[in-house]
């Protein structure tokens, strides 16, 4: 009995260790850009007032230079924004388009010597995606009028949210916050289907582990009727 | 259903059939919890194949579409995303089974005679999963995928006089592109039922030459058990906690062995900072990459994979069991383990500073081994006996001896099988 008590603690455990291989895979993942510029190691909560934030920071801001042409409009029902607010969003586009940057490519590539990326998987297209896009966001400094970065150097991209020139500390809070909430909605749009991902895994991993707990009993019970044999 | 099951029977062996292979296929009872690999390793080629239908029924094999019909897949097919995370965790889930039933192999010394073609079918499986998961990794058309492809078709480069035709031939253009990823479409939805095919010829292998187990020596009648109920209700326990711990990585970490590389569209004007393989191929790019010269390192390469098949060759040892009863084998056995985790560190990293020389000397190393073992395995053998061998491995091999001339007797009651007796 006592050995059944242990090898069910055994399967529960099974279970256990996926959560510590989770958090040993979180603990010694050190977060760090290719060129070893540390990045800031905050956690997104993926919180829907957040997420309609940084929906709208990227109408505002990003989308004058970056596409996201993975969302489709309807889709952002699915982070809280209303119908209609959606409706003000898309104009007269069909709720089945995707947002478009405002400026031309021709233009960019004139301004910039290339046309800026699309943002739709920024937030899986780089190592520790979203730590990276708030890092860099957060870590323009100016010079003498000119912009630069130690997460990115020689970027091309101005700085967007204007923290190199934010006047005091609270202003620059303001703009962090700013930044977390655009890189939470890149974090969602990246992978839409996340949070319903890990809803359903979790029942599953449950299934899993009573079915093997059960099937360790049937396979034991089975085994049984060898015993009387000798070996 | 009786009349149905004989009319089948007048007309095809089918009771029979599940006799022979299953309610009466005589498994050694002392079978560990290593010998699940092998069924675990048949599951995830049924997870591949089925979900792997399912995905091209969505994908689009274009150089213009592919990368985004992945997406559309991810995004807007119901479940789509779980196809796919299945399908790119259930890869990696393949070679994680399959290195262990090799590694089991090893330990236990079940290539010996008389399972070599047993290990040899094994080795060609090998040689087909491993075609078939690179060929699916340029499917994405990732960053990732287009650079690796392009690394390891120039490698065929080396092939003396044909090697830049042969390139060309099998990319179908002078990069890869468009061509490339057609025809690897077409062979990775091809390959999978040809390693089913071979997987019929490893299982008809088996069954002529039976499960090897754990003490290495034919054990007595009365100690093999039927397959079906034993190994089946285990093989089951063992498929469910699979599935506990492979669900943890399709749901909550399926991105974990994507590189992030590979959610950057391919360019082939651009090439990414380090090309880096999939985990599974690690070693083997290091041993690759320990060679200076690139014909050098192909070979070696070549060679890292195929010379398991020499195992029944190398090792000449006599003694039961594997490395259980052989001290030096088992410890070579670790080393050798050690050796493959060193490599896979190299090849993940970029070959700079003291990481060279590392991966030039577990490559030397890993091939010693091998080389080694030829020697010592006789010697190593003798060692023992002049030493005494243990009272248990003495008692099997005269009990081996025994059952040998006892069968030579009794050849009639071979089919007898103690399970029968207890049904209750």
């Amino acid at each position: 009995m006592i050995k059944q008590v242990v090898l069910v603690c055994l399967i529960l455990s099974t279970a256990c260790f996926n959560i510590f291989l989770a958090t040993i895979i979180f603990v010694t993942t050190s977060f760090a850009t290719t060129n070893n510029h540390p990045l800031e190691n905050i956690v997104f909560s993926q919180d829907p007032a957040s997420l309609q934030r940084g929906a709208m920071i990227y109408y505002d801001v990003c989308r004058i230079c970056h596409s996201m042409k993975y969302i489709r409009y309807k889709t952002l029902q699915e982070i809280g924004l209303s119908n209609k607010q959606i409706d003000t969003l898309r104009g007269d586009k069909p709720e089945n388009s995707t947002p478009e940057k405002t400026t031309s490519d021709h233009m960019l590539s004139t301004l910039y010597g290339q046309v800026p990326p699309d943002l739709s998987l920024m937030a899986k297209a780089r190592k520790h995606g979203p730590q990276y896009i708030y890092t860099l966001l957060t870590s323009y400094t100016e010079n003498e009028g000119k912009y630069e970065n130690p997460v990115f150097p020689g970027i091309k991209m101005p700085d967007a949210m204007n923290i190199a020139v934010a006047i005091n500390e609270s202003s620059k809070e303001e703009i962090k916050n700013q930044a977390k909430d655009v890189t939470e909605f890149l974090l969602w749009a990246s992978d839409p289907r996340a949070s319903i991902r890990k809803k359903i895994g979790l029942y599953v991993i449950i299934y899993f582990s009573i079915l093997s707990i059960l099937l360790y009993f049937v396979m034991k019970r089975v085994w049984s009727r060898l015993d009387n044999v000798e070996s | 259903m009786k009349h149905v099951i004989g009319w089948i029977d007048r007309r095809f062996p089918l009771t029979a059939f599940v006799k022979h292979e299953l309610t009466e296929y005589p498994t050694p009872r002392n079978l560990s919890f290593w010998w699940n690999f092998g069924s675990l390793a048949g599951i995830v080629l049924v997870i591949q194949i089925i979900t792997g239908i399912f995905l091209a029924m969505h994908y689009k094999p274009d150089a213009s579409l592919a990368f985004d019909s992945v997406e559309h897949i991810m995004r807007e097919v119901n479940y789509g995303w779980l196809i796919r995370f299945m399908h790119s965790t259930g890869a990696s889930a393949f070679f994680a089974m399959i290195f262990i039933h090799m590694a089991r192999t090893l330990y236990y010394g079940s290539y010996r005679a008389p399972r070599e073609l047993m290990w040899w079918t094994g080795q060609v499986l090998l040689l087909l999963l491993m075609a078939t998961a690179f060929m699916g990794y340029l499917l994405p058309w990732g960053q990732m995928s287009y650079w690796g492809a392009q690394v390891i078709t120039s490698l065929f480069g080396a092939v003396p006089f044909l090697g830049d035709e042969m390139v060309i031939w099998l990319r179908g253009d002078f990069t890869v592109g468009n061509a490339t990823l057609t025809r690897f479409f077409a062979l990775h939805y091809l390959l999978p039922f040809i390693i089913v095919a071979a997987v019929i010829i490893h299982l008809v292998a088996l069954h002529a030459v039976r499960s090897s187990n754990p003490s290495g020596i034919n054990l007595k009648d009365k100690n093999n058990i039927p397959f079906h109920p034993y190994f089946t209700v285990k093989d089951l326990f063992g498929i469910s906690v699979f599935f506990t711990v492979y669900s943890y990585f399709v749901f909550f970490n399926p991105n974990l062995l994507i590189e992030a590389d590979n959610y950057i569209p391919a360019n082939p004007m651009q090439t990414p900072a380090h090309i880096v393989p999939e985990w599974y191929f690690l070693p083997f790019y290091a041993i690759l990459r320990a060679v200076p010269d690139l014909v050098g390192g192909v070979i070696a390469m070549a060679l890292s994979v195929m010379i398991f098949a020499a195992m029944p060759y190398l090792d000449r040892s006599k003694i039961p069991g594997g490395a259980r009863y052989r001290p030096i084998f088992r410890i070579m056995f670790y080393l050798f383990m050690l050796d493959i985790l060193v490599l896979g560190y190299v090849g993940a990293h970029p070959p700079e500073g003291f990481l060279v020389p590392l991966g030039q000397i577990a490559t030397f190393f890993y091939f010693a081994a091998f080389a080694f073992l030829r020697f010592f395995s006789k010697w190593e053998d003798k060692w023992l006996f002049n030493r005494g061998l243990p009272a248990e491995v003495q008692a099997m091999l005269s009990s081996e001896q025994a059952q040998k001339t006892d069968r030579r007797h009794h050849k009639k009651d071979r089919r007898e099988t103690p399970g029968d007796n207890h049904n209750d």
